[in-house]
């Protein structure tokens, strides 16, 4: 295991040092760290009989450093799954998305803390930000402005602490956003009131007295109003070690069977969210007609703020109908016990000989697990689509039609959406480069670039060389067998289901330009006046130095859209029980699902 | 509030004067004061300011004495941990109050003092920390934490004093086995073993009876990740089967664990399985596909997690004659925002999975790559179409130089000098194919800048100097500046003229050959290119005198100096010993290197499958379908029995080649003649040395 940690800012200066082997000299350890380390380098390097293993993340860099006498063959996959895990724990910790040095320098103790309680001894024991959080309770250092704690996707909630009035940016006039707005409130009122009695003494401090210093882990802001007796004292040293606190029952759960889930959480209105996200990943090559990838990345995210502890069955109709890809393809959270879907693979092999075991079966096809509190992904998988099945969007008509006589090349661009016709994309923008365009002719930006599309509006980036087109919402469409012809030209009309586009550059016209060149000469009139920018000047300034090359990203179309309330494997959750035979309370599951690209979501043209 | 100014150099009185204020009142503002000076204290240690912190010392032990916040006595102990190493009078004198800390109920604190006494490399504190251990043995009934911590501790006091721990070790078999403790506890108690007997030489390697094996495999569902993978990681090699139904069975309760999110779990599962199917009659196809699916799974991870999959991959690749992973190769095609060590990785990849269906997907692909405006890649593409024509059977070749010679008319600069580079290989292999193509290739003779294709390009010309027909004026291109060229340039240039002379001892020939004997021996300075030199001169004019005395005819001559070649093929695989201890060495740094561990490390034990009745003994003559294979019983006839590799010191010199491809062509320079089939000339690649090494030196 490693000899010593290192969290090190982007010039390799430390921010944290952490000494597991008592190492005498560690300034000079890192100095040859620094001597081999380049950028682009492998996760593993070697210098004077030091091994490094790095991840940088954001701006930081994780090295964890071993001696090639220290420990019988490195376990790489321990110690870069470590970091992995590392990083992700101090994201939650913090609640930001991106680390960044000061975030570290202003949390230093509570970094050393967070790696004393994850390695003992250099073996890993716990990463589970949920458990860790319980266990160590240090106010985290954060300035106010940073703290964001997006959940589902960017833009579209913004965090619980900066007030429950700013989501209404999720723009749908749907009952979900109601359902939505209920919860956001709910969270700020909900009463958590901890059941075993020393836990009140933790203090939390009140959401209004923080100043800058804020607790963000959600279940404090929860116990909020419970607490309201104390408040913070200070603004610098809130609660002078009371926070730090340790509750029997909490610290045993580490070690105990059920190590995700500590006992006595208790919440007011018990609620279950569950997300279906679907990251599709489509890269087809456009002229020849050949799909390179069709993949589906998905993951099943969960939320859980329900008391006791409670038993989860859930049942998803690719398990039920037993989806060969998908259940091979599939990886859970540990709180699931795979044995339960094993078993239903096992089940069916003996199916095979005797039908009486399949009522048992039947049973069986259900995930079952007790959850961990808070937010928790259950399952990742990855589906390979069929090459017939066609795309969510897909990029219909791709041409660049010089017309030369006209000095002007047109880029005609369209796209149709494929999925049911009650969805709609809530997000759908489609980027198409131009710097080959750019390179093949002379344009002439100083007259003017019409744009015409039938839906959307239509941006140019000069400086990067792309066409934005920014269509807000679509239909969904589904292409029928019968009477194809007439959809075909009911397609063409209806905006809402194929959009259309068309960009119009001009291009240099030599004649045109000497015969005005020549006119200046000889006329007394000033040149006519233009308004606006002057395009070709900002773009020769941004496109100076560099001879640009034709990138592969500049070959692409990317789409990025966004449709929800629709799985694009069609993965659907066909029940979720809530069981918790103690306290038998009425629980709200809520089931949402998402399908949006993935970041390669494009035609390559 | 930013704690910003905290982390800057500091003099030790500035801090001082922060610290005693102390003394005054216990005003809330002095307390933070004092936080903020002992947060100075941990910045400045970080920055590696130990000589100004030291003089603190006493100043810190005034506050452990009073203070009881956790904080402060975090921070004291980091203290000592990173000052102690340096100063161990200060360490002794701090070992009362780390004492003390170990004493109170707060198991936090317990922990903390523990980790401290055995940080420290003071032998005080190492003596006091075996006395807690024992302690906390003895009582009745251990906070479970601290007994964890403790039993953790052991394997780093184990460096200090061995044969203390090996007294303490029959306690923790005995936790093992009465599999009463909480898991925790178990597992640490498991891991601890199993590392003392990794660590130490003279130690037998850990084994754990079958019965144990399974409670702790059934014990796995109760236990968190990390554990889980641990647990996975010691049974492997530790766990004997005697029965095929053991192993089968333990398969089973091993397989859920390849669906885990977390990697590490993953790929230890992935290791004990392989493991374990050294010890099946048969294999299933389910299984097979299991395994596959799950190192798909894991390539969707972060680039460096990737890395190591990649990596292992390859090794499964090779462990095989038939792999048993089924991968579709598009899950190997190189995305333009990979980190460049994934594209090399997964070059090789494809490569080795290259076979005549998936040939013309990935020629492809490659041939896209090798136009690619990544120089590096482009470069390492051209060279892996190459190795494939050399790699694969005549069928297949036709294509790969195809692919060649579309990218020959491309025309930059680089891809031509690689594919001149990689077109002598295939002309190695197919001395006669590709005659057609040579003119083709020697019009870029201009072309070539860098010292390998020049020898290419030079090895070429004189290889088909039949079918060029102005191959002396070519050669001239090369001859005319031979002394500003690199060392081989200069052989190859000197092989090639006497060469020439030889085929068609001529004027002109004879003029070349002779200028560039003499300009070697008058102006050259190496004294390996004037012995060549001398040798050639001496050869030709034995020639000469031939006449009279017969000692050497022209013929014999020919043959000498312009032999036959043999052909080339790739390198075999690694050598089979190395595979079965990469094998077992999954996912670790080995993985990555795919060099045997003592290479890498050189007082490391090396893994071996144990003996077992039911051990099989040629991997690659298992069935895959369960059909009803009948089981060679025997045992494998293994040429190295157990002993530790001589400590040779063989260099980690050659770490950093990880990509390099593991298999590779064996290149004989065209200069060297091949009659002379001195095996020594073999053994300059690494890879080949290696195996060299490795059959002389058995790795036990």
């Amino acid at each position: 295991m490693s000899s010593s940690l290192f969290i090190l800012d982007e010039n390799l200066e430390p921010l944290v040092s952490k000494n597991i082997r008592a190492l005498p000299n560690l300034s000079s350890v890192l100095s040859s760290f620094k001597q081999c380390y380049h950028d682009g380098s492998p996760p593993i390097l070697s210098q004077n009989d030091w091994f490094f293993i790095h991840l940088k993340r954001d701006f930081l860099h994780f090295v964890s450093v071993i001696h090639t006498t220290d420990k019988p063959n490195i376990d790489l996959m321990t110690i870069l799954a470590f970091l992995e895990q590392f990083y992700h724990l101090l994201q939650k910790y913090f609640e930001i998305e991106v680390l960044t040095k000061n975030v570290i320098l202003d949390n230093i103790l509570l970094v050393l803390e967070l790696i004393d309680e994850c390695i003992d001894f250099g073996i890993v024991q716990v990463t589970d930000p949920s458990i860790i959080k319980d266990y160590i309770r240090v106010k985290v250092n954060v300035p106010r402005v940073t703290v964001d704690n997006e959940e589902w996707s960017p833009g579209e909630e913004s965090s619980s602490s900066s007030g429950s009035d700013s989501d209404s940016e999720y723009s749908n006039t749907n009952k979900r956003k109601d359902k939505k707005k209920k919860r956001k409130k709910k969270k700020g009122t909900k009463g958590k009131s901890v059941g075993k009695s020393n836990l009140k003494s933790i203090m939390v401090n009140n959401k209004e007295n923080r100043g800058i210093n804020v607790v963000e882990t959600v279940k404090e802001t929860l116990r909020n109003k419970n607490d309201t007796g104390k408040e913070a004292a200070n603004d610098e040293l809130p609660n002078d070690g009371n926070d730090l606190y340790i509750n029997g029952d909490i610290a045993k759960t580490i070690i105990m069977p059920i190590s995700w889930r500590t006992k006595g959480i208790h919440y007011a209105k018990n609620e279950f969210f569950l997300d279906v996200i679907e990251r599709v990943q489509y890269l087809m090559d456009f002229e020849k007609g050949v799909i390179r990838k069709n993949l589906i990345h998905g993951e099943i995210v969960c939320r859980c703020y329900l008391s006791g502890m409670p038993k989860l069955k859930i049942s998803i109709n690719k398990i039920l109908n037993r989806d060969p890809q998908f259940m091979s393809n599939s990886s859970f959270h540990q709180c699931v016990s795979l044995d339960s879907i094993n078993t239903i693979e096992k089940e069916e092999e003996k199916n095979s000989d005797d039908d009486a075991g399949l009522q048992a079966a039947t049973d069986a096809r259900e995930i079952e697990f007790i959850p961990p509190d808070g937010e928790f992904v259950l399952c990742q998988y990855e589906l390979k689509r069929h090459v017939k099945d066609a795309p969510m969007v897909r990029l219909k008509d791709f041409e660049i039609k010089p017309k030369l006589k006209k000095f002007k090349i047109q880029i005609v661009t369209k796209i149709q959406t494929n999925f049911k016709p009650t969805n709609s994309t809530s997000k759908l923008n489609v980027r198409i480069p131009l710097t080959k365009v750019f390179q093949e002719y002379k344009i002439d930006l100083s007259k003017q670039i019409r744009f015409k599309a039938n839906i959307g509006k239509v941006v140019f980036n000069l400086s990067d060389d792309f066409l934005l087109w920014e269509i807000q919402t679509m239909k969904g469409h589904r292409e029928h067998s019968t009477n194809k012809s007439s959809q075909y030209n009911s397609d063409e009309d209806d905006p809402n289901t194929c959009a259309s586009m068309v960009a119009e550059f001009p291009l240099f016209n030599q004649e045109e330009y000497d015969r005005l060149q020549e006119e200046m000469k000889t006329s007394m009139n000033p040149p006519p006046l233009r308004t606006g920018p002057r395009l070709e000047e900002l773009y020769r300034q941004v496109h100076d130095q560099q001879t640009s090359h034709v990138t592969p990203r500049d070959k692409l179309v990317n789409i990025d859209f966004e449709i929800p309330y629709c799985t694009c494997s069609g993965l659907k959750v066909e029940y979720l029980k809530v069981e918790e035979p103690q306290l038998q309370y009425q629980s709200f599951p809520w089931v949402r699902y998402k399908t949006v690209s993935d970041e390669e979501y494009a035609y390559i043209v | 509030m930013s704690d910003q100014k905290v982390f800057a150099r500091y003099k030790a009185n500035e801090i001082v004067t922060d610290l005693q204020h102390f003394g005054v009142k216990k005003f809330k503002s002095n307390i933070t004061r004092r936080k903020n000076a002992l947060r100075k204290i941990i910045a400045n240690l970080v920055l590696g300011n130990y000589g100004e912190m030291s003089l603190l010392f006493s100043e810190l032990l005034k506050f452990w004495q009073i203070e009881d916040d956790l904080e402060v006595k975090r921070i004291c102990h980091e203290y000592i941990r990173v000052i102690g190493a340096l100063k161990p009078q200060q360490a002794r004198e701090a070992l009362p109050f780390i004492m003390d800390d170990f004493k109170s109920r707060d198991e936090k604190l317990q922990i903390m003092a523990l980790r401290t006494l055995v940080l420290v490399p003071v032998k005080e504190l190492s003596d006091q920390a075996f006395d807690c251990i024992i302690s906390l043995v003895n009582h009745k009934s251990p906070p479970e934490q601290v007994t964890r911590t403790a039993i953790y501790a052991l394997l780093d006091l184990d460096e200090i004093d061995h044969e203390r721990v090996l007294g303490l070790s029959s306690i923790l078999h005995d936790i093992v086995k009465a599999q009463s403790s909480s898991p925790e506890v178990i597992v640490a108690a498991l891991h601890t073993l199993y590392s003392i007997h990794e660590k130490n030489a003279n130690m037998e390697p850990f084994r754990i009876p079958l019965e144990l094996a399974f409670d702790m495999l059934e014990l796995l569902p109760e236990l968190n990740e990390w554990n889980k993978a641990t647990v996975l990681e010691v049974l492997t090699t530790s766990v004997v089967p005697q029965h095929y139904l053991d192993t089968h069975e333990m398969i089973e309760l091993a397989l859920p664990y390849l669906q885990q999110v977390n990697t590490y779990v993953v790929l230890n599962s992935l290791k004990f399985i392989m493991y374990l199917l050294n010890y099946v009659d048969v294999i299933k196809e389910t299984l097979a596909e299991k395994l596959s699916n799950s190192v798909i799974a894991l390539l969707d991870k972060p680039p460096e997690l990737q890395f190591l999959v990649l990596r292992n991959v390859i090794l499964l690749l090779l462990s095989r004659e038939s792999s048993l992973l089924r991968l579709d190769i598009s899950y190997f095609f190189i995305e333009y925002n990979d980190p460049i060590y994934i594209k090399d990785t997964k070059l090789e990849c494809l490569y080795l999975l290259a076979n005549k269906e998936t040939l013309p997907r990935i020629l492809e692909e490659l041939e896209q790559y090798a136009t690619d405006i990544d120089i590096q890649m482009s470069r390492k593409s051209v060279r892996a179409i190459g190795n494939l024509a050399v790699k694969l059977d005549e069928d297949s070749v036709h294509d790969c130089v195809a692919v060649l010679l579309d990218l020959l008319e491309f025309g930059v600069d680089y891809v031509v000098q690689e594919i001149i580079s990689v077109f002598r290989n295939i002309l190695r292999k197919y001395p006669n194919n590709f005659k057609a193509n040579v003119t083709e290739l020697v019009k870029h003779t201009e072309v070539v800048q860098e010292p390998e294709s020049k020898n290419a390009m030079i090895w070429i010309i004189t290889q088909y100097s039949d079918v060029i027909p102005n191959y002396l004026e070519l050669f001239r291109v090369f001859s005319s500046n031979m002394f500003s060229e690199t060392l081989e340039v200069q052989f190859s240039i000197l092989n090639s003229a006497i060469k020439f002379f030889i085929r068609s001892p001529t004027k002109e020939t004879e003029e070349l050959c002779m200028d560039l004997l003499k300009g070697c021996i008058d102006h050259e300075n190496n004294p390996d290119l004037r012995d060549k030199t001398l040798m050639y001169w001496r050869l030709l004019s034995l020639t000469k005198t031939s006449r009279i005395s017969n000692a050497i005819t022209f013929e014999s001559l020919k043959s000498v100096l312009d032999g036959e070649l043999p052909l080339i093929e790739m390198n075999t695989k690694l050598d089979p010993t190395v595979l079965e201890e990469l094998e077992l060495n999954i996912g670790t740094i080995v993985s990555i290197y795919l060099k045997p561990v003592s290479h890498i490390f050189r007082l490391n034990k090396t893994k071996l499958l144990p003996q077992s009745p039911i051990l099989n003994p040629n991997k690659d003559l298992l069935p895959v379908v369960g059909n009803s294979f009948p089981p060679t019983g025997a045992n494998r006839d293994r040429q190295n029995s157990e002993s530790q590799s001589s400590t040779k010191s063989r260099k980690t010199a050659m770490m950093d080649d990880y990509d390099k491809p593991a298999e590779k062509i064996n290149q004989l320079k065209g200069k060297r003649k091949s009659s002379s089939n001195n095996p020594s000339k073999l053994s300059r690649k690494p890879s080949t040395l290696l195996r060299k090494l490795s059959m002389k030196r058995p790795f036990s």
